[in-house]
C-alpha cells in the first residue's frame, strides 16, 4: 500500500530537488531514497508498538483513574451536601425545640400566675368571710349587752323612780302605775 | 567543519534485509525506539500508582491524555472516541520524536520527509476509508459545497478535490520542514560560534539559547498541529461538513 506511494513521492522529490541536491556538498539526506525503506519499516514497528501500549495500557489506566477521581469528588460533594442538609435539619429541630421550650415556659408562668392570684383571692375571701363572721358575732354580742344594759337601766330607773316617789310622796308608789309611766317615758324618747 | 545537513544522515546500526526489503536498524529507528520508551515511561510507568492525587509523572500523563481527549472531543465529537487512541499515539509519538531531537547529538526522525509523509499518508488513507465506510458514495458530497450556483461548482469542485489530495503533502511537509529548518538553523549558528571564536562567538551562542527555547515551542506546536489537523480531517469524514 505504501510502497507505490513513497516511490512516487520519492521520484517527484528527487526530480524536483536533484539539481539543488547535487549542487550542495552532500545533498539532502532526506532525499536519499535507499534510506526510505528502513525508516518506514521502523516507523511502522515503533508506531504500532506505541499504539498498542497506548490503547491497551495507558488509555484504560488513565481513563480509569480520571473516572475514579471524578466519582470520588462527586461522592465527597454529595456527602458534604448531605452533611450540610443534616446540619440544617438539626439546627431547625433545635430551634423548634427551643421555641417550644420557651412557649411552654411562658405558659407555665402564666398558669402559675393565674393560680397564684386565684389562691390569693380565695384566701382573701376566706379572710373577709371570717372577719365578717367575727364582726357579726361582735355586733350580736354588743346588741345583747346593750339590751342587757338597757334592761338594767329600766330596772335601775324603776328603782330610782320608786325611791324618789317614796321620798317625795311619803308612801310607796304603785308599782304597776310606775311601770306604765316609765314605759310611756321611754316610748316618748 | 561539517555540513549543516550532516546531522540528518541516516546511519545503519544493524544491517537487516528481509528478502528484497531493507529493514536495517538505523539511527532514526533508534530514536523512534527511544521516543516509544520515553512515552512508555511517562504514560505507563507514570500511571502505575493510579493515585487519586497524581504525582509529577502521573500529572504529565493525565495532562497529555486530557489535552488530546479535549482536542478530539471538541473537533470530532463523540463519534471520534473510537479514534482517540490513534490520535493520542500520533501526538505523543511526534511530540517525543521532536523533543528528543533537541537533545545534542540526538537524531530527529521527524526531520525526514519520508517519515512524516508515511504518517500523513496513513492519516489520509485512513480518513478516506472511514469516510467511504460511513457514508458510501455520499462521501463524495464532501467535494460539493452546499448552496453554490452550478456554474461556480464547475470551478469549486476541482479546487475542493485538489485541496483534499494536497492534505497529506501539506501535513507532512509542514512538520518535516519545521524540523529541518530548526535543526539546520541551530547547526549553522553553532558553526558561527566556532568561526567567531571566543571574541565574537557569544552573540550566536546567545541566539542559539533563545532559539532552542523557540524550537521547544515548535516541537510541541507541530505535534499539536499534526494531531488537530488529523482531528479536523476525521471530522470531515464523519460529519461531512466543512
Amino acid at each position: 500500500m505504501r510502497k507505490p506511494v513513497y516511490s512516487v513521492l520519492a521520484a517527484a522529490l528527487v526530480a524536483g530537488a536533484s539539481g539543488a541536491a547535487q549542487a550542495s556538498a552532500g545533498g539532502m539526506p532526506q532525499l536519499n531514497f535507499h534510506d526510505f525503506a528502513p525508516q518506514i519499516v521502523w516507523l511502522v514497528i515503533t508506531f504500532v508498538v506505541l499504539y498498542l501500549v497506548m490503547s491497551k495500557l495507558a488509555v484504560p489506566a488513565i481513563s480509569d483513574t480520571l473516572e475514579k477521581r471524578q466519582a470520588k469528588i462527586q461522592g465527597d460533594l454529595d456527602a458534604a451536601e448531605k452533611a450540610s442538609e443534616d446540619t440544617r435539619a438539626l439546627v431547625a429541630a433545635y430551634e423548634k425545640r427551643l421555641a417550644d421550650a420557651r412557649e411552654q415556659a411562658r405558659r407555665l408562668q402564666r398558669e402559675r400566675n393565674e393560680a397564684d392570684s386565684a389562691a390569693a383571692t380565695a384566701r382573701l375571701t376566706e379572710l373577709a368571710d371570717k372577719l365578717n363572721g367575727r364582726i357579726d358575732e361582735a355586733e350580736k354580742r354588743i346588741a345583747g349587752q346593750r339590751a342587757q344594759v338597757l334592761e338594767g337601766l329600766e330596772d335601775m330607773a324603776h328603782d330610782i323612780a320608786a325611791e324618789v316617789y317614796g321620798k317625795l310622796a311619803g308612801q310607796p308608789a304603785d308599782a304597776g302605775a310606775l311601770k306604765a309611766k316609765i314605759a310611756a317615758a321611754k316610748g316618748g324618747q | 567543519m561539517h555540513s549543516p545537513m550532516e546531522q540528518f544522515e541516516i546511519k545503519r546500526l544493524f544491517n537487516l534485509h528481509i528478502g528484497s526489503l531493507d529493514a536495517s536498524y538505523t539511527n532514526s529507528a533508534l530514536w523512534m525506539t527511544i521516543a516509544v520508551i520515553c512515552a512508555f515511561f511517562v504514560f505507563v510507568v507514570g500511571m502505575q500508582k493510579k493515585a487519586l492525587v497524581p504525582g509529577r509523572l502521573q500529572s504529565m500523563a493525565e495532562l497529555g491524555y486530557e489535552f488530546v481527549a479535549g482536542m478530539v472531543r471538541d473537533n470530532v465529537g463523540s463519534a471520534g472516541k473510537k479514534y482517540f487512541p490513534f490520535v493520542l499515539t500520533l501526538f505523543v509519538f511526534i511530540l517525543f520524536c521532536n523533543l528528543l531531537g533537541l537533545v545534542p547529538y540526538a537524531f530527529t526522525p521527524t526531520s525526514h520527509i519520508i517519515v512524516t509523509f508515511a504518517m500523513a499518508a496513513a492519516v489520509f488513507i485512513g480518513v478516506t476509508v472511514i469516510g467511504f465506510v460511513r457514508h458510501g458514495a455520499h462521501f463524495l458530497s464532501l467535494f460539493v459545497p452546499k448552496g453554490v450556483p452550478f456554474v461556480l461548482l464547475l470551478l469549486l469542485v476541482p479546487i475542493e478535490i485538489i485541496s483534499y489530495f494536497v492534505r497529506p503533502f501539506s501535513l507532512s511537509i509542514r512538520l518535516f520542514a519545521n524540523m529541518l529548518a530548526g535543526h539546520t538553523m541551530l547547526k549553522v549558528f553553532g558553526g558561527f560560534v566556532v568561526m567567531l571564536g571566543i571574541i565574537g562567538g557569544w552573540a550566536p551562542l546567545a541566539f542559539i539559547v533563545v532559539f532552542t527555547g523557540l524550537e521547544l515551542l515548535i516541537a510541541f506546536l507541530q505535534a499539536y498541529v499534526f494531531a488537530i489537523l488529523t482531528c479536523l480531517y476525521l471530522n470531515d469524514a464523519i460529519h461531512l461538513h466543512h
